[in-house]
């Protein structure tokens, strides 16, 4: 007789092949290729920065947006630039 | 020679004499640092992001200027926003502009490019609340499309006035 051997795989392992799994293409940063998307990093251009927030106005972190390190770095700066200019928020309004 | 730029935000009721006495001090400073000015735009008026010294608005200017390497233009820029200016200016920042960068931005749309008074109508249907569009009195203001919908109607009951007659006619002809 054979006996049956579980594995025990912990539930955060279990997790992260799953995510592994179920991401179909790799994120690609959207300012290493193109220069003209470069030049739109910038304090002033608060409409664009607006995209890179959350609902509560905090930064996006590169792995949703999958931006690369150094524009990731470039892009908080203008933000945080931005923010202190009143042109973004710091966060939303409290009830 | 290094390219600067400074934000300013001054507060909502500016009048356009003060505005004049910003870009005067600020092209006065910079001239008297030898430094040659670029541009002073005014961006207009501007909802802010949270309340600056208890302001919903404010006016944004955005200035450009140039100077030498090592002058201290860009800290007196920050004096001169920050004491002479108190009464008007709101906050400042003063920042470097790379070498090979162009002089064209963009900018947030403010206020007063985009219309503030908005038709009841096109607010309802814009949020898909359509059903309340009987509600709001049918004046003449309102868009083409509720007009449309007015001929429609009107058309179609000329048809069947038409139509009622020329079936007795044909009646009559049997």
């Amino acid at each position: 007789m054979t006996k049956k051997i579980k594995l025990k795989i912990s539930a955060r392992l279990s997790k992260k092949r799953f995510r592994k799994q179920s991401q179909s293409s790799k994120k690609h940063c959207r300012f290493c290729s193109s220069p003209e998307m470069r030049q739109k990093i910038d304090y002033k251009n608060a409409a664009f920065l607006k995209g890179f927030l959350t609902e509560r106005g905090k930064i996006l972190p590169s792995r949703i947006s999958g931006n690369s390190c150094l524009y990731q770095r470039r892009l908080a700066k203008e933000i945080k630039k931005a923010r202190s200019m009143a042109l973004l928020p710091y966060t939303t309004q409290h009830f | 020679m290094v390219r600067y730029e400074t934000l300013v935000l001054t507060v909502p009721e500016i009048t356009g004499d003060e505005t004049k006495q910003v870009e005067k001090e600020l092209t006065q400073l910079v001239e008297k640092n030898k430094g040659s000015f670029i541009s002073f735009d005014r961006w207009g008026k501007y909802r802010l992001a949270y309340p600056v010294k208890k302001n919903e608005y404010g006016v944004y200017f955005l200035a450009r200027f140039e100077t030498a390497t090592s002058s201290d233009l860009p800290k007196e820029v920050a004096n001169l926003c920050k004491v002479k200016l108190n009464n008007i200016v709101m906050r400042d920042m003063t920042s470097r502009l790379a070498d090979d960068a162009s002089l064209a931005y963009q900018r947030p749309p403010s206020l007063e490019d985009t219309p503030t008074t908005r038709d009841v109508r096109t607010f309802l249907r814009e949020n898909k609340m359509e059903g309340l569009l009987s509600t709001v009195d049918g004046n003449k203001k309102a868009d083409a499309k509720p007009a449309e919908k007015a001929v429609e109607v009107t058309e179609e009951v000329e048809v069947a006035e038409a139509a009622a007659p020329v079936e007795t006619d044909t009646a009559d002809k049997e």
